[in-house]
């Protein structure tokens, strides 16, 4: 079963269209990529899908159920997480207290939430740091919390925006590393400016450009395609 | 692969939160006490009045402390609360249901203004509150029911100490709420609210309904605040009772204490009560504006408050030292 | 209703809708530009109120000259109040500024309580007699009002839409940090359009002395009003807080009339919370365009 199915979203902000009649369909254990040039609509979809505002038109559909007019919140209570393109930790909250901010979806709810807030922690590389605030924290560290706040709700599909911005090559390359590893416990879409490193762990891709989509397919597949080749990669796509 | 690194011992913060709420309960008690233990009639009030301000400050503080919501409402609604309390005994109620009628009405009054306005941003929700406080006033001056500009006066005679008990009663059943709320789940989720609301919403938070729920709370304390004032005042006008002044203490505070914490208006209490009978003997119209420049003051260098500030220096002043070694103990990342 | 009662009707509406427009402007302009909602603007209005008053009273200086005194006084304040205050906190948020703006509102009012007590100030200089325009008969002292405004309003409205420093201003308002990496000197144009809109406010109470009375809270009744209008009129949209003052005014002139004051007030601010829920960002404008 599709774990996400959306069809024809549609999104227009004051005469600029930031999607334009956009598929996408992610099954149940994959890790997608979404990629793009800037302005191509990615974090709108991302936004869309996530339930921060609605679509002008088209539907979304979660483990089959249509959550087309669901707050975002409840989306998350359904099971979607998600990161931030810029991250919004809760600053003046503690690492753990971040964590455990977030309300499980139902499917976890009986879990001893402390443990699991650690063991979670443990698993991004934080828990030495549990009781520091959030505030004080680098931009590194804050993304690996982003990414717990956001496996906290239990999620059957996480969606991760621009992960590796702003991170050094080791930091990304640790991080590539651990959302790889998630792969058993939630499906992934994954938004990525650095197509290098990023393509080569999806099991799909698709790409946009000015608001749909463009080419869809294997990572190798991505990487012949002219039209992607010519909007996007450049002549360096190796 | 990411390091797993040993997890440090986590320190669950409601075990030392008992000692003080225990500390909170047994000064609660003996400030109840007071009418049977032979002090001044003077000391009484002077305690009766911070606890008054203390109530007020911790139901605004379960508000607009917690998430980043200002309210400009909750003078009108301990107002609403003294009205109905005074209203009810006045048509031979029970206490117990005058009260529950003091609560009610506040409560009904804030689900209105929530219910429309919470789902807006925080700047329509202040204007709301500070446009409802405006029309309480103007309706209640204007109903006969509620007495007109006179205002209405309490006709049976209460004991003394009826509403200075009752006093003592609110303001540390308050703290106390505040307090355990504050170290709860429910209490996280709040603080994250008003943190970022949008990564709320992304882990789940119901923002909405936990700010109308709070808000709710907020004004029932007041409204019952409110009474018990009513009830120690015995003849309410509108005019005092619905004057900026009270919104302004509701809100002062807190914020000279230290929002978000239950220790934090108490102290706030404190100083505004000290500062008020200070300026009595020297220079009695300046209250008000000592206390805007005192705000102002804590806003600008202490926005935490002064009890977190003294509370961070202390532990600067102690720990100094002893951060920095187990900083260069941890190493790098 | 005759002709000569709505007509009179429509004229005291105008004074009102224009006096708030003056009072609705300054605080648009200052929310467009700063983002900052000011609380304190009220003082400003009750300084120049006052500022008039003593002119008046104690140097037997005709009250129209307090305008311009106000607008100056008011502005000078206003700069050293933006120096030392708000620029200090202009990048916390909105809670916090709020609060900063709500506590120099509460000195001011309790300087102004503790210097002149709660005695209700007028005088009688001023503008006298009336005017008849085809059977309407229009009094001296609201039509100068009336005018003043006008003209105060227009010049700021002039400044704003038409000139380079006005430009600077819409284009802080649109985008604050793309506007500083244009060269905008943005510190200095906020000193600008804060000390010109609570200047406007002096000005106002100048006005409002003239034609009302004069006590501490003066100013704070005519901004709650200037915010219903600013919210109505969409946040930081100049235009819009002009138009919906004016509408505002006309409106409560009407009501004044059918029920009473109290009702009208009533009726008021029951109007702007239909409006706040309604449109949000107020019936004209969208975010962040002056």
């Amino acid at each position: 079963m599709r774990v996400l199915e959306a069809e024809g979203l549609a999104k227009h902000f004051s005469g600029v269209t930031a999607v334009n009649g956009v598929d996408l369909a992610v099954a149940e254990g994959e890790l997608l990529g979404l990629f793009g040039p800037n302005g191509a609509g990615k974090t709108t979809l991302f936004n869309l899908v996530a339930g921060t505002f609605p679509p002008d038109r088209g539907r979304v559909r979660l483990n089959g159920q249509d959550i087309t007019r669901l707050p975002a919140f409840r989306r998350a209570r359904l099971g979607i997480g998600r990161t931030f393109q810029v991250v919004r930790p809760f600053r003046a909250l503690s690492v753990l207290d971040n964590v455990l901010a977030s309300v499980p979806s139902a499917a976890a709810a009986d879990r001893d939430d402390t443990e699991a807030a650690l063991a979670l922690l443990r698993h991004v590389g934080l828990a030495d740091r549990a009781q520091a605030r959030a505030g004080e924290l680098t931009l590194g560290m804050l993304k690996r919390l982003e990414v717990a706040r956001a496996l906290a709700v239990a999620p059957c599909l996480l969606l991760l925006d621009e992960p590796l911005a702003g991170l050094t090559s080791s930091e990304a390359g640790e991080l590539l590393g651990f959302v790889g590893s998630l792969r058993e416990r939630t499906s992934i879409v994954m938004v990525e400016h650095n197509v290098r490193l990023a393509l080569p762990i999806c099991d799909r891709a698709v790409v946009m450009d000015a608001g749909s989509v463009i080419a869809e397919g294997t990572p190798a597949e991505i990487r012949a395609n002219p039209q992607v080749i010519r909007a996007y990669l450049g002549e360096a796509a190796e | 692969m990411i390091r797993e690194r040993p997890a440090t011992p986590v320190r669950r913060t409601v075990r030392s939160v008992r000692p003080g709420l225990l500390a909170a309960a047994a000064l609660a008690a003996l400030a109840a006490a007071m009418p049977w233990l032979g002090v001044s009639s003077y000391a009484r009030t002077l305690v009766y009045y911070t606890a008054y301000f203390l109530t007020l400050g911790q139901a605004w503080n379960l508000m607009s402390g917690l998430t980043g919501y200002v309210s400009f409402a909750h003078g009108a609604l301990a107002g609403i609360g003294a009205y109905a309390a005074v209203i009810a005994l006045n048509a031979e109620w029970p206490m117990a249901a005058a009260l529950g009628a003091a609560a009610a009405t506040a409560v009904l009054a804030s689900l209105v203004i929530g219910a429309t306005s919470l789902r807006l941003r925080g700047t329509a929700f202040t204007f709301a509150t500070l446009f409802f406080q405006e029309l309480v006033l103007l309706v209640v001056r204007k109903l006969r029911f509620t007495g007109g500009p006179g205002g209405i006066v309490l006709s049976e005679i209460l004991p003394v100490w009826l509403p200075h008990v009752m006093m003592m009663v609110l303001a540390g059943g308050a703290s106390i709420a505040v307090a355990l709320l504050c170290r709860s789940r429910v209490g996280v989720r709040i603080l994250a609210i008003k943190n970022d609301e949008v990564a709320a919403a992304a882990v789940g938070i119901d923002a909405t309904r936990l700010k109308l729920v709070l808000f709710c709370a907020s004004a029932g304390l007041a409204g019952l605040a409110g009474a018990a004032h009513g009830l120690f005042a015995a003849s309410l006008y509108p005019d005092v009772l619905f004057s900026v002044d009270v919104s302004l203490v509701a809100l002062a505070v807190p914020l000279i204490g230290g929002v978000a914490t239950a220790a934090g208006p108490l102290a706030g209490a404190v100083v505004y009560v000290g500062i008020r009978e200070v300026l009595q003997s020297i220079a009695p119209g300046l209250h008000v504006t000592i206390v805007g420049l005192l705000l102002l003051g804590v806003v600008m260098f202490m926005n935490e408050g002064v009890a977190v500030a003294i509370g961070r220096a202390a532990a600067r002043w102690r720990g100094h030292g002893g951060r920095q070694r187990a900083r260069a103990a941890a190493g790098d990342d | 209703m005759s002709l000569t009662l709505a007509c009179q009707l429509v004229m005291n509406g105008l004074v009102f809708g224009a006096l708030l427009g003056l009072v609705a402007l300054g605080l648009a302009l200052i929310f467009g530009v700063m983002r900052v909602v000011n609380f304190a603007h009220g003082e400003f209005i009750t300084l120049g109120a006052y500022a008039t008053f003593l002119l008046v009273t104690r140097l037997a200086v005709p009250p129209l000259t307090g305008v311009p005194v106000a607008l100056v006084l008011g502005a000078l304040a206003g700069w050293f109040i933006q120096r030392t205050v708000l620029s200090r906190v202009s990048g916390r948020p909105e809670l916090e500024v709020l609060m900063v703006t709500y506590a120099l509102s509460v000195v001011g009012l309790g300087l102004f309580s503790q210097g002149f007590g709660g005695d209700f100030r007028s005088y009688a200089e001023g503008p006298t007699g009336n005017l008849r325009l085809a059977g309407v008969v229009v009094g001296w002292r609201s039509l100068s009002v009336l005018i003043v405004c006008l003209v105060m309003g227009a010049l700021t409205l002039l400044l704003v839409q038409r000139s380079r420093t006005g430009l600077g201003l819409r284009a802080i308002a649109q985008n604050r940090d793309a506007s500083a990496a244009c060269g905008i000197n943005v510190p200095r144009s906020e000193q600008l359009a804060f000390s010109l809109a609570v200047g406007l406010a002096a000005a106002a109470g100048a006005l409002v002395s003239l034609i009302g009375t004069t006590t501490p809270t003066v100013g704070h009744e005519w901004v709650l009003d200037g915010f219903v209008v600013v919210v109505l009129g969409g946040m930081g949209s100049i235009t819009g807080a002009v138009v919906a003052s004016l509408a505002l005014g006309l409106i409560h002139s009407f009501a004044s009339y059918a029920l009473d004051d109290s009702w009208a007030r009533i009726l008021t601010y029951l109007l702007l919370y239909l409006a706040i829920l309604v449109r949000p960002h107020g019936l004209l404008g969208r975010r962040a365009e002056l």
